[in-house]
């Protein structure tokens, strides 16, 4: 019954667009549109805080490269969604109508070709994220090697080249840093938003973390994995200093020495 | 009512009773374990669920109640057990989201408002379980306990009486999770990571065994929906023939099925550290903190799913109905369901990208999980494609559905960001994550819900819910929601941590704005009860089917 009742589409000359436009042009006018309109707001407000690292540059390369992928995705898929509602919707008072069915060879088409750009895509971005997380991650060769004791709620570096104890952290602008991670208790993880980079502190082991400090100031560090009570308040200061401040600072006998 | 009261009544005596006698000679966790298990049959006998196992056992047909009063009582109809659902995870949604509530005024400003930071854990946490225990029953245990038997053509499930039990469950459960707020609450949001969860107060110890007491009520209906799905459908109904929800169903049961046991047994885990001396997490003894979380995730990813995949089934049961065509690349669809099944148990280590697990490991967990999307996409080309030259009947149920689909495509897109390893060193642990998940499950899973209850709420009911309201309802929920949600991705990339009572002053006025905006979801929730209670009360009658559908639910 349904197959009588409901019109089959043919190929042919579409009568579905708006003023002579077929659908498929107006749908692409319109996701252009939308994606330049998105990118613009992407690019006015401020997303991420300023890189202060190396690695934070690679991160947000990254972030940059997905949004340029994400946007167009999401314009076309919302716009032939709007364009549907606006286009296919009854009014109100119409007879009752059924609508139209693809006939089965153009629909296997369309899946064919949906499937396969999909996948397209998803290897092509699995293989770039592959890329740049190993250009973060990057060697295991650094030039300072800090202690990072985390306990709740409060954090505690150790130099042991400079046999130094801290309770903010200080860091060599250029230099490659290797912390040495862990926990007195439970999980923490280390985090400055403006080197990007995350880390969990664990008990019970070691974790590393390389990256290299890429601009002077100072910054705040974050307690990012939910940690009991005091969770909201595990901070530390963190200066990243020029890296003959930071040999000056490592020497001084009195420096927070303990 | 009286059989509710009265298992009530039970589990509290009965608890509290064997809890205290046994604080005697068993350490305090020990006690309160031991009384809550007694407490939870003491509810059941209470509800009336000995005297079902009495009919079977006498192979007695169970007595007919009619009325409202069915509601109240241990029953095996599928259909009284799905209302009991829907209405259940109703009040968590309201509870829970009365936390939510908490959260926002406590957020709108820097600095702590009145809530100290232990409090605020806890409600946070029971905010996010709670939602988790919605998303997880509502339409599974709502919308599929009604409708699927009906739509297979069977009477009933395979195991009415499991069935009943697994619903059961949940009441104890849910009152043990929220007495928590009173025995010292508990600082691990919903996933409680060792060493965190194996120490501090009593709790901790309720979240676990609440947590464990889901996990067993969720494995009982997803083996029935197995069960039944497979074993008693109509002649003729094969497999492909099925109706596009009754696959997300059958695929959610599965995921149910065969991870639950797992979070179970880490939960286990947990509970033996705290109540019988175990060390699986302790560092110190040998024990190893990143096991639970593989663990946890290898239940609580393929999780999400279950929330997803029956929302993306009522969704795909909808377009059609009120596009006025057969849903396009509908075999296509259904693989795809099965493709989200065998994918999302390799995909749980995106969590632990920041967790100290061995880096190179984290490759692999991101192919899978961004493999996931191929499988997803089809939903949408399918959902596409039934819109495509249909004619569409802009009723509150297709609005719902049509706002899943932006909802779900913010969600879905924004996923990638923390599939991507190095972006997600960057956003794991902060509000783009929150922002993300909230677009899948709230914005996607409670979407669905909603459309699926408009939609089957002449079925349900007789009555006819009132059109106006629910599109009140659905515009305010939309607008709402995205002008709540959208700013929290931009919190998150500016550096605000998950879980924190506390923020930067740079980040006051979003805030503020957030927590304002966030009163028209509160506005929209209640349009959409009172829209329920008043149209069941005193709705007009519905035509046997109002919305010349044509799954077998609708047939007279």
């Amino acid at each position: 019954m349904e197959q009588k009742t409901t019109p089959v589409l043919k190929g042919g000359s579409d009568p579905n667009g708006i003023r002579g436009l077929p659908p498929y042009l107006i749908i692409a006018g319109l996701t252009v549109l939308c994606s330049i309109g998105l990118f613009s707001v992407v690019s006015h407000v401020r997303m991420m805080p300023e890189a202060a690292s190396y690695e934070a540059t690679w991160v947000d390369q990254a972030f940059d490269g997905l949004l340029k992928l994400t946007i167009p995705i999401f314009s076309l898929v919302l716009m032939t969604l709007l364009f549907s509602v606006v286009r296919f919707r009854t009014r109100p008072g119409r007879p009752h109508e059924e609508g139209v069915r693809f006939d089965r060879s153009r629909g296997e088409f369309v899946e064919v070709l949906w499937i396969a750009i999909s996948l397209v895509l998803t290897v092509g971005l699995a293989a770039f994220g592959a890329k740049e997380f190993r250009l973060i991650r990057g060697t295991d060769q650094a030039d300072v090697d800090i202690q990072v004791n985390s306990s709740q709620w409060s954090w505690e570096f150790f130099y042991p080249s400079y046999n130094q104890y801290a309770s903010s952290l200080i860091l060599p602008e250029g230099k490659r840093v290797r912390l040495l991670l862990t926990s007195k208790d439970v999980v923490h993880s280390f985090w400055v938003p403006e080197f990007r980079v995350k880390q969990d502190a664990l008990p019970g082991k070691v974790v590393k973390l390389l990256f290299t400090p890429s601009k002077t100031g100072t910054y705040q560090l974050l307690c990012a994995e939910l940690c009991g009570t005091e969770h909201t308040i595990m901070t530390a200061r963190v200066n990243v200093v020029d890296a003959k401040a930071f040999e000056a600072t490592m020497k001084e006998e009195s420096w927070e020495g303990r | 009512m009286t059989n509710l009261i009265r298992g009530l009544v039970s589990f509290g005596v009965a608890s509290l009773a064997v809890a205290f006698l046994l604080a005697r000679a068993l350490p305090r966790e020990a006690a309160a374990s031991l009384g809550y298990l007694v407490g939870l049959f003491a509810f059941l006998i209470g509800v009336g669920g000995l005297a079902a196992f009495q009919h079977w056992l006498k192979d007695k047909e169970e007595e007919q109640v009619h009325g409202w009063q069915r509601y109240f009582r241990f029953t095996t109809d599928h259909k009284v057990i799905g209302v009991q659902y829907l209405v259940t995870s109703l009040v968590v949604f309201v509870l829970a989201g009365v936390m939510a509530l908490v959260i926002r005024v406590e957020l709108a400003k820097p600095g702590l408002q009145f809530l100290s930071y232990d409090t605020y854990n806890t409600v946070m946490g029971i905010h996010g379980i709670g939602m988790i225990v919605v998303a997880l029953i509502a339409i599974i245990g709502g919308l599929g306990n009604f409708s699927v038997p009906l739509m297979i053509g069977t009477k009933d499930m395979a195991f009415p009486r499991l069935n009943a039990l697994s619903f059961w469950i949940l009441p104890p459960a849910v009152l043990l999770l929220l007495s928590s707020l009173v025995t010292g609450g508990f600082d691990f949001g919903w996933t409680a990571y060792p060493p965190l969860s194996v120490r501090g107060p009593l709790g901790k110890l309720f979240f676990v065994l609440a947590f464990i007491s889901v996990g067993f009520s969720s494995i009982f209906g997803g083996v029935n929906f197995v069960a039944t799905i497979s074993q008693l459908r109509a002649k003729g109904m094969s497999l492909f023939k099925m109706p596009i929800f009754v696959w997300s169903i059958l695929a959610a049961g599965i995921i149910i099925v065969l991870a639950t046991s797992v979070v179970a047994s880490a939960l286990l885990m947990i509970l033996f550290d705290r109540v019988l001396g175990t060390t699986f997490f302790d560092p110190s003894q040998g024990g190893n903190v990143l096991l639970y979380q593989h663990l946890f995730w290898f239940y609580s990813h393929p999780a999400v799913y279950i929330m997803i995949l029956p929302a993306f089934g009522v969704i795909l049961e909808l377009l059609p109905v009120y596009a006025r065509k057969p849903l396009f690349a509908y075999r296509l669809a259904a693989l795809s369901f099965v493709a989200i099944v065998v994918l999302s148990f390799v995909v749980w280590a995106h969590h632990l990208f920041t967790s100290g697990m061995w880096d190179a490991l984290s490759i692999p967990f991101m192919v899978t999980t961004e493999l996931i999307s191929v499988p997803t996409g089809v939903v949408f080309l399918s959902a596409l494609g039934t819109l495509w030259l249909g004619k569409l009947q802009l009723k509150t149920p297709m609005l719902f559905a049509l706002g899943f689909l932006v909802n779900f495509l913010i969600g879905g897109l924004t996923g990638i960001f923390n599939a991507d390893v190095p972006t997600d060193l960057h956003l794991q642990d902060t509000w783009f994550v929150v922002a993300h998940f909230h677009f899948t499950i709230m914005g996607g899973a409670i979407f669905a819900w909603f459309a699926g209850i408009y939609h089957w709420f002449p079925k349900i009911t007789g009555k006819m819910y009132n059109e106006t309201l629910g599109k009140i309802h659905f515009w305010l929920l939309l607008i709402g929601f995205n002008a709540t949600f959208i700013p929290m991705f931009w919190l998150g990339t500016r550096g605000m941590r998950r879980r924190v009572a506390d923020f930067p002053p740079d980040l006051a006025s979003v805030q503020l704005w957030i927590s304002l905006v966030g009163l028209m979801v509160v506005l929209a929730v209640a349009v959409f009860l009172f829209n329920m209670i008043r149209s069941w009360v005193k709705g007009e009658s519905a035509p046997s089917n109002p919305w010349e559908a044509r799954t077998l639910e609708w047939n007279p």
